[in-house]
């Protein structure tokens, strides 16, 4: 143990009020990643706010169908910190219907592109936030595209040109 | 005082790559922004799952061009570490010196493109003769000017023989001097002081608030560069210095990136002075079981991290990678804020953007 798996162990165990299992492996070089998996939405934000705590950063946010989602019902979604240097990860499981995340942007300001671009792939609601618009894809494209199939010529919106250039003004028109 | 709000475009603000921002302003004075990303989304996260992770090595180094091979090595790195494959000792250098050639011509093309946006056109063209220098690097040692396709799962797929070492060790000696004089130049020249310092500032305490990564950050203080804090390859044999400002401004951006251009020249010496004799690929490859692993790299502009899930087949069940420009976006809020429309091109450019990386 060291002080880090020490520290992160006591951290998430005070915010959650039980013990909470971090499983850590060292690679060649001796860097850390750690996984924990939390079993519902409710504990991230206590979780998320010890690892604020530890000084951690919010380096990346995967949402993901595991292998058999539709039949065991659920899908997951990895929240990765960096613990200066090393990575914790903090797996959330969660309904494969209507799944609902805190936002942790009132923690983590950098978390807002990362959800607003979940909410857009993915069939996840997150609760709280503060503009949740869509980051990349075109209103024309059907929601959660990840989890549909959607043609590829469809889902890419690549272009650019006096096309591109009038969407992007007729959306300052659709906004004010 | 009037309000007004401004749609700028890639052929406004000198970029490359499509990129636009709605920009409000008091006065001729930013007062918010907003980025509109998305005209180069590809699916890239989708198609990766469609494709086997021999295919993904090919498809990602297409992600981008100016930091193209800090993906596949990235991506392999993670599916290296679900399968416990440890590389050989050379192919973790060989791969380390791919990584600083990108680095240097990455740095040089951040620092000639301002020079272009502030009408400094002697200096655009100097740089690029300097980064020149590197690309006919990469033309002789992998046969392209960008993508290299060095990377394979397990090691490299290029070896440096000794008249190829001989040769890049050359590039390197004619680096050095030019790099000093640019460095030196950014750091004190009148005309560029005059439009690139106390410009586009981003405080540290900002700074660790959005979360910046590579050099914006290191520009604001934060000595923070995976390469030592998570070492991987052949970087912890390597010795090298963080270089770190304070100001934040655009003028400390690029001294970090002109010294760490300096720096990765002396990395690729080393490499080529301890390039351990041996394979060039791990043996025997096992099959990849199921598993899951983050892998992380400091690419030209910062932290790379990519997670890798897999089932025991030869498709992803998830591969996700955060690109270093994805986190650097929101600190533009903070550096326009107040600045006069005239320093926007600059200053957005002034954090390297990448974004095709930042749509995938």
């Amino acid at each position: 143990m060291t002080d880090l798996t020490t520290n992160v162990a006591a951290a998430l165990a005070m915010a959650a009020g039980e013990e909470i299992n971090v499983l850590w492996r060292r690679d060649r070089k001796g860097v850390l990643t750690g996984w924990c998996r939390l079993p519902c939405g409710e504990a991230l934000l206590p979780a998320a706010r010890a690892v604020a705590e530890l000084e951690g950063r919010l380096a990346m946010v995967t949402p993901y169908l595991p292998e058999r989602a539709k039949e065991k019902g659920e899908r997951e979604i990895a929240y990765h910190f960096d613990l200066d240097g090393a990575t914790l990860t903090l797996t959330v499981v969660l309904p494969l219907e209507w799944a609902r995340v805190p936002s942790l942007t009132p923690i983590f300001r950098n978390c807002d592109w990362q959800e607003r671009e979940l909410m857009e792939l993915y069939d996840v609601q997150v609760v709280g936030h503060p503009d949740p618009r869509r980051l990349f894809l075109d209103h024309t494209l059907p929601h959660a595209p990840f989890e549909r199939l959607v043609p590829y010529s469809t889902f890419t919106n690549a272009a650019t040109g006096k096309a591109l250039w009038d969407k992007v003004l007729a959306g300052e028109r659709e906004d004010a | 005082m009037t309000t007004k709000i401004i749609e700028l475009g890639a052929h406004q603000l000198a970029l490359e790559e499509p990129m636009y921002f709605r920009v409000k302003l008091e006065g001729d004075r930013v007062a918010d922004l907003d980025v509109l990303p998305g005209q180069v989304h590809r699916g890239m996260e989708h198609l990766v799952m469609r494709r086997n992770l021999y295919q993904n090595i090919t498809l990602l180094e297409r992600l981008c061009s100016l930091c193209s091979n800090s993906h596949p090595s990235t991506f392999c790195a993670a599916v290296e570490e679900v399968a416990g494959i440890a590389i050989p000792e050379r192919a973790e250098y060989l791969r380390a010196v791919a990584d600083e050639i990108k680095r240097i011509a990455s740095h040089l093309f951040c620092c000639a493109v301002q020079a272009n946006a502030i009408g400094e056109t002697p200096l655009f063209r100097r740089i690029m003769e300097v980064r020149e220098i590197m690309q006919r690097a990469k033309e002789a040692i992998y046969g392209n000017r960008m993508d290299l396709a060095a990377n394979v799962i397990g090691g490299v797929r290029y070896d440096l023989t000794p008249e190829a070492a001989a040769y890049l060790a050359g590039a390197m000696e004619e680096m050095k001097r030019p790099l000093d004089e640019l460095y030196l130049q950014f750091g004190n020249n009148p005309a560029l002081m005059a439009r690139m310092a106390w410009v586009g500032v981003l405080p540290r305490e900002a700074a660790v608030e959005c979360a910046v990564v590579g050099p914006v950050a290191r520009a604001c203080g934060i000595d923070y560069d995976v390469r030592k804090k998570s070492p991987y390859g052949a970087y912890d044999r390597l010795k090298f210095e963080v270089p770190s400002q304070t100001a934040g401004d655009v003028r400390a951006r690029n001294l970090v990136r002109l010294a760490e251009a300096r720096q990765s020249v002396s990395l690729i010496e080393q490499c080529l002075a301890q390039l351990p004799a041996g394979p060039l690929c791990a043996d025997n490859l096992p099959e990849i079981p199921a598993g899951e692993a983050i892998a992380k790299s400091e690419a030209p502009r910062g932290e790379l991290m990519y997670y890798l899930r897999t089932d025991g087949s030869d498709f992803p069940v998830r591969l996700k990678w955060r690109v270093p420009s994805y986190m650097n976006w929101d600190a533009l809020k903070v550096m326009l804020k107040g600045e006069p429309v005239g320093n926007i091109p600059l200053i957005v450019n002034s954090i390297d953007p990448c974004i095709a990386c930042t749509d995938r």
